[in-house]
């Protein structure tokens, strides 16, 4: 688990100070985000909201080291991702953020249990993982029986559930979901919902959810409203 | 991790149609270089075999009338005679060898001795039947036998005539297949000639001095040492030796590129999933590793596949053609790393290029 949320200290695990990321388009600058400055404490789960070409999924890859800015700086957990590089932040990313997309984004060929042992792979080298951890996850998430089923043998719901459980396995310090519930029915919805929740709340994960469902974000413990590249609210 | 829930072998088994395609590609090319060269191997070493059982010395021919592939029936048994007055010469005897379309893949050949003192000169007995008399009559060696030839039955010669097998000869000595002189002379309308005459020197006698001695007797005809003239074939054809590295290399060209374009194929299938396995903190180095865990699994099944080939090949030819394959070590450990190191190698660039992904174009690739 993250430094910061194991002292149990409200400090920011997430900084981020005038952001801007501009798209060259042909000739053409296209500017998604102008000046964005975030600060996320350790547990809140914060919901980003807005209308489309807003700048919420440009931020959600910049904060997730997918994308550079082209200005501003970003902290995670006391390192900085904007001086780090390339290789520098697939390891931050690697040790301390979790993605969960709309479209599930697991690999087809594992099982549920495939898909999460490569996570544990990928982060700690050999599988094994913690399998304290891992009961206690796949319990929450109420996956125990799915372990063995591979993606397309389940349903939209189960699938989130398991790339939401890819995502915390690891105990990142940080958990970035883009839309998680766009793909799923409003039953699912609700039941994935209710499951960031449980996450928050058991294991002081910190969530970033973008959404453009208001219900989703009223799970969340703050909602920031951006527009323009810009942050409007919260 | 459980073998069969791991990216490499599940992505194998997700694609049964490339998988094969790749494992045949590279077994293709193991089972070429594996082939070649048991064939080329297999033959010189029957034909240094067979040729070690002449225990004549000396050959004495006219100028270019011996090659590996063709003979000429230019000699005057006559030079018996003169032959065996010289110093140092134990006995002499003429023999036609005549090099002919098999009538399946490449040639065959076949000798007309005068048997008594052809076989007494090398050693040569008859362990089923008699020697040849008649002019219709052969005698095979156990090789040829083997391949349903019993004594007393037929063979065709020179395509489609037959001959009685009354004997069977050992140990296998030059051709498979010997008439009587005069039958040769007769079939290839040649009297009073032969290819070449062998020729045993005393046990006193240096073999050296006695050929230097004939020629100083017999000038303007040719005086080789047998073992000379029955070298392997690797070192009578020049170019073999060349012939054969160049088809490793292309075998090995063969492998790399089958592998390079079925995982070029998979990583433009998997751009996406090489995005999620970014997303996740995947560093190139293990992108690159997983790739080419994969090539070499796929590879590895290639030479088994490939061995296998080249075995079940080498029967089969063997079995229709009589062809002699002999598989060495060497080259199957030559074919193994080809195979590896060369499906490692065609799965380096596409590896590199899903390294080098852009993840966020990659997660959105549909």
């Amino acid at each position: 688990m993250a430094a910061a949320a194991t002292t149990g200290k409200k400090v920011a695990i997430l900084k981020a100070e005038k952001l801007e990321k501009t798209y060259r388009v042909g000739k053409v600058d296209v500017p998604a985000l102008r000046g964005v400055s975030l600060a996320v404490e350790a547990g809140e789960f914060v919901a980003v909201m807005g209308p489309s070409g807003c700048g919420k999924s440009t931020m959600l890859h910049l904060l997730g080291g997918l994308l550079t800015p082209t200005k501003g700086r970003i902290v995670i957990d006391g390192e900085d991702l904007t001086a780090a590089t390339d290789a520098k932040r697939t390891d931050i990313r690697r040790r301390k953020i979790g993605f969960v997309f709309q479209r599930f984004n697991l690999f087809p060929t594992l099982t549920a249990d495939g898909n999460l042992r490569l996570a544990e792979r990928i982060h700690g080298g050999n599988g094994s993982g913690d399998p304290e951890r891992r009961r206690e996850v796949l319990r929450l998430l109420r996956l125990e029986d799915k372990m063995h089923h591979k993606p397309l043998e389940l349903s939209g719901g189960e699938q989130q559930r398991v790339a939401l459980a890819r995502a915390v396995i690891t105990q990142p310090a940080l958990v970035l979901a883009d839309e998680p519930t766009g793909n799923l029915d409003s039953e699912s919805s609700a039941i994935v919902l209710n499951m960031f929740q449980e996450l928050n709340r058991r294991f002081n994960q910190t969530i970033i959810m973008i959404t453009h469902n208001p219900e989703a974000a009223a799970a969340c413990g703050r909602i920031i409203q951006m527009r323009d590249g810009h942050i409007v609210a919260g | 991790m459980n073998v069969f829930d791991s990216l490499v072998t599940s992505n194998i088994r997700q694609r049964p149609l490339r998988s094969a395609i790749s494992v045949v590609g590279v077994a293709l090319g193991v089972a070429l270089i594996m082939i070649f060269t048991g064939l080329a191997r297999g033959m010189s070493n029957d034909l240094q075999r067979r040729s070690s059982n002449v225990r004549g010395e000396i050959i004495f021919t006219r100028k270019g009338s011996m090659s590996l592939v063709g003979s000429a029936t230019n000699l005057s048994t006559k030079y018996v005679e003169r032959l065996q007055q010289i110093e140092g010469v134990e006995a002499a005897t003429p023999v036609i060898r005549h090099i002919y379309p098999s009538g399946g893949i490449g040639v065959d050949q076949i000798e007309g001795v005068e048997w008594n003192d052809f076989s007494r000169m090398n050693g040569i007995r008859i362990i089923d039947g008699r020697s040849p008399v008649a002019n219709d009559e052969v005698v095979i060696d156990q090789t040829k036998a083997a391949r349903k030839h019993p004594v007393g039955g037929t063979i065709k010669i020179f395509g489609d005539k037959l001959y009685k097998v009354v004997g069977i000869y050992a140990p296998e000595s030059g051709a498979r297949a010997k008439l009587t002189l005069a039958s040769l002379q007769e079939t290839l309308e040649a009297p009073g000639k032969c290819t070449y005459i062998l020729i045993k020197t005393r046990p006193s006698a240096d073999p050296v001095a006695v050929a230097k001695l004939i020629d100083q007797e017999l000038p303007g005809n040719n005086v080789q040492f047998t073992r000379d003239v029955f070298a392997s074939v690797e070192s009578s054809i020049p170019s073999l030796g060349v012939f054969l590295r160049v088809l490793v290399a292309l075998s090995a060209v063969v492998s790399a590129l089958v592998v390079m374009l079925a995982m070029h194929t998979t990583i433009t299938e998997r751009t996406r999933e090489i995005g999620i396995l970014k997303a996740m903190g995947a560093s190139r180095v293990y992108i690159v590793g997983e790739i080419e865990r994969e090539a070499i699994l796929i590879s590895a099944m290639g030479l088994v596949v490939g061995f296998a080939l080249a075995l079940g090949a080498g029967f089969f030819i063997h079995k229709s053609t009589g062809l002699i394959f002999e598989y060495g070590w060497m080259w199957a450990l030559t074919a193994g790393i080809i195979g590896l190191v060369g499906g490692a190698i065609g799965a380096f660039y596409p590896a590199m290029r899903a390294a080098n992904l852009d993840p966020v174009n990659a997660l959105a690739y549909e």
